[in-house]
């Protein structure tokens, strides 16, 4: 709700612990009490509505916690009880190798000296189930529930899907899983199976869809799980390099309009590859593209309305990939102006919807907290732009059993 | 069709359907109407025996109805389509009555580019394409398929005039802007030098009709650099929209580029100039930028080292 009345708020400072980070850095305000809310109920309850994202549920869970996250209300509103049973219903949804798994066949092939071309395609045969490995997106296909997650799926058309196993390991770190029980070497086969020719990625083995969104989830999977031997990385870069339009904006694929979405999908993924010199054309018209995204807020392509989620697409696109070089690019945009635009999209019980007056969504309810949380709205905690989790998550994937391995 | 409780019986009377098993503590479970849990408890039965029938193709278009995000059902209803060997024109026609309701969904453009390279025949895609366009003529995904259909085939004759079509409608139309530039270059070797020189001109009136509009401006620019030329060329032009009452913060802009580089050579009058367009922007002309054209001015005053 955009208030401009501060006098309810100072009321309100005495002793409500939530509101005391609210002190308005100008007469717009963000009632994080109701986001709480927003997003508590949202993680008991989705109405019937939310069924077209019924295989993406993951997705949701992480827009929830996620959005609780930068809240820094996760330990105070979900006991510990709570966030175990969450991680195991996360980790119920993982495919495993097949106990059966001959794989042995497959590694002699691996080692001798067939060209790997002769047998890729009979991969999958060899492996039973490795190509499905990963992450699923809720239970939908029926297995009976597990907390150690699934190793006997071999139901045609059951697979993991990168969305959901990168949506999956920033959410078991919100949670404060350690990633004890990921296979790692499971996943990282798996996405041997979803790169294309082109350097892109299919979301999932049977997929029809390849475009940046996936391959960023694949570059984000290999970076939380230090292992970069799934994927072709100069694919990566080059088809990265292919998608930059003339504006210098980046699409969905080669010949596709500059998108926020995709922009942000391909500077994120060079910055966890490491590579943002050789896969931009030219860094300082790219800013320039993002830059010119501000009407109040941010649209996602030229000459469109603003909405909600490009303040996060857009801004943590100029944030943290850049912070070496050129200092503090997202410095350059009007906070003021686009915290104005926040406040006309913010729900009246919480929430963020795409535009003024519409109905709030948990996609959006998240987007615009991390929009905020980017421009450092006091009571907020900071963003990991490149893999779009709080620095206290980023601090548990630090300690995590891959990363402390090491 | 409909999952009633006469269909259930006579058709699926020999299934056991299996329920979605959430464990003792589901996170963000989703209230499914009961027609989609029904209608995915017999799908989960089905799919395991991997069943290739009219009845798991009924299923699937009930869920789909419901849920026409779902890749999985998609990825098993086309199976079945070609097991079966179904009228594929048929399905051309489901597509295209979900598309009306659901423009953006992601599956259904995919499940089209399948089957319409199962059948290799383009003949209703640019009329499909373009109802879709008529709704919405930035829609992303139907972009992406039309793209798909020029390159798979072959069929680039009639885009231009096309495109002149939607940007007389709208010529702040990105989408159009950007397939204009994706037709004139679709050739890998360099459009000829009078495309060129007509893309041009043809631009150069546009934004002369609306000289605040970005679009033109990026694309000419995109023309520009594609065919080497040096934005210095259109110095003149820009000074079209900022030497009267009209000031178009992107023609300023490419001012300061093109003096930026002068300054860059020594040129202290193109400096100073460089400069004064920098602080008219940053105060006055694109105010939400300010930051950054006061950034570029900074730049342009410090000694480079």
């Amino acid at each position: 709700m955009a208030s401009t009345d501060c006098n309810n708020e100072n009321d309100a400072l005495e002793d409500d612990p939530l509101t005391e980070d609210l002190l308005p850095t100008s007469n717009i305000t963000f009632d994080k009490d109701k986001h709480v809310m927003y997003f508590k109920r949202c993680m008991a309850y989705l109405p019937e509505p939310y069924t077209n994202n019924d295989t993406n549920r993951m997705t949701l869970a992480f827009f929830g916690l996620g959005g609780l996250d930068l809240l820094n209300m996760i330990e105070t509103i979900y006991s510990a009880e709570q966030r175990e049973q969450w991680i195991d219903w996360i980790y119920a949804q993982q495919i495993l190798p097949d106990k059966d798994n001959p794989g042995k066949l497959l590694n002699t092939l691996l080692r001798s000296n067939v060209p790997r071309l002769k047998f890729q395609s009979l991969r999958p045969w060899l492996e039973l189930n490795r190509h499905i490995c990963g992450f699923r997106g809720s239970p939908f296909s029926g297995l009976p529930y597990s907390r150690e997650g699934c190793r006997e799926s071999r139901f045609p058309f059951d697979a993991a899907h990168l969305a959901m196993t990168y949506t999956a390991l920033c959410s078991l770190l919100i949670l404060g899983d350690d990633f004890s029980r990921i296979d790692r070497g499971a996943i990282i086969n798996g996405l041997t199976y979803l790169q294309k020719d082109d350097g892109s990625f299919t979301q999932t083995y049977h997929g029809m869809e390849s475009d940046m969104r996936f391959l960023y989830c694949a570059c984000a999977i290999s970076y939380m799980l230090k292992d970069f031997s799934g994927i072709n990385i100069e694919k990566c870069v080059d088809y990265i390099r292919r998608s930059q339009g003339y504006d210098y904006g980046i699409g969905q694929k080669p010949g596709l309009e500059s998108h926020g979405g995709s922009t942000y999908c391909a500077i994120s993924a060079l910055s966890l590859l490491n590579k943002i010199d050789e896969g931009l054309i030219s860094k300082d018209r790219t800013i320039f593209w993002l830059l010119s995204r501000q009407v109040s807020g941010f649209q996602g392509r030229a000459n469109k309305p603003e909405d909600t989620c490009y303040s996060f697409w857009i801004g943590a696109s100029l944030k943290p990939s850049f912070d070496l070089k050129i200092l503090g690019a997202f410095d350059y945009i009007d906070k003021e102006a686009n915290r104005l635009f926040l406040s006309t999209t913010q729900g009246r019980q919480g929430g963020f919807s795409k535009w003024p007056d519409l109905i709030p969504d948990i996609m959006h309810a998240y987007m615009g907290i991390a929009g905020l949380s980017l421009m450092d709205e006091p009571g907020m905690s900071t963003l990991d732009c490149a893999l779009n989790i709080s620095r206290k998550a980023r601090q548990n994937l630090e300690n995590s059993v891959f990363w402390q391995g090491d | 069709m409909s999952l009633s409780p006469y269909d259930l019986q006579s058709n699926y009377g020999d299934v056991t359907p299996i329920d979605q098993d959430d464990g003792p503590s589901p996170i963000a479970p989703i209230a499914y109407s009961t027609e989609y849990s029904t209608a995915m408890s017999y799908f989960r039965a089905l799919v395991r025996n991997n069943e290739m029938s009219k009845r798991a193709l009924d299923l699937t278009s009930e869920i789909i109805k419901h849920n026409p995000a779902h890749y999985t059902v998609w990825n098993y209803r086309q199976q079945i389509l070609f097991a079966l060997n179904e009228n594929l024109t048929a399905e051309l026609d489901f597509i295209k009555r979900l598309a009306r309701d659901n423009p953006k969904n992601y599956q259904l453009w995919y499940h089209r580019q399948v089957i319409v390279e199962k059948l290799s025949d383009c003949s209703n895609e640019v009329a499909f394409v373009n109802e879709v366009l008529d709704d919405d003529a930035k829609n992303y995904h139907a972009w992406s398929y039309r793209q798909w259909i020029n390159t798979h085939f072959n069929l680039w004759d009639d885009e231009l005039p096309f495109i002149d079509k939607l940007l007389n409608d709208d010529v702040r139309n990105n989408s159009a802007w950007n397939y204009r530039y994706f037709v004139v270059f679709h050739d890998p070797d360099v459009a000829e030098e009078n495309l060129i020189e007509s893309e041009i001109n043809y631009t150069m009136e546009k934004i002369r009709q609306t000289p605040n509009n970005i679009s033109p401006w990026n694309y000419l620019r995109g023309i520009l650099e594609k065919s080497s030329r040096d934005i210095q060329e259109l110095e003149s032009f820009c000074k079209e929209f900022t030497d009267n009452d009209i000031n178009s913060p992107h023609a300023m802009g490419w001012l300061v580029d093109i003096y930026g580089n002068r300054a860059k050579n020594g040129d202290e009058q193109a400096k100073e100039d460089a400069i004064k367009i920098c602080e008219s922007l940053a105060n006055t002309h694109d105010t939400i930028r300010k930051a950054y054209w006061e950034y570029r001015k900074d730049e342009l005053a410090t000694p480079s080292s």
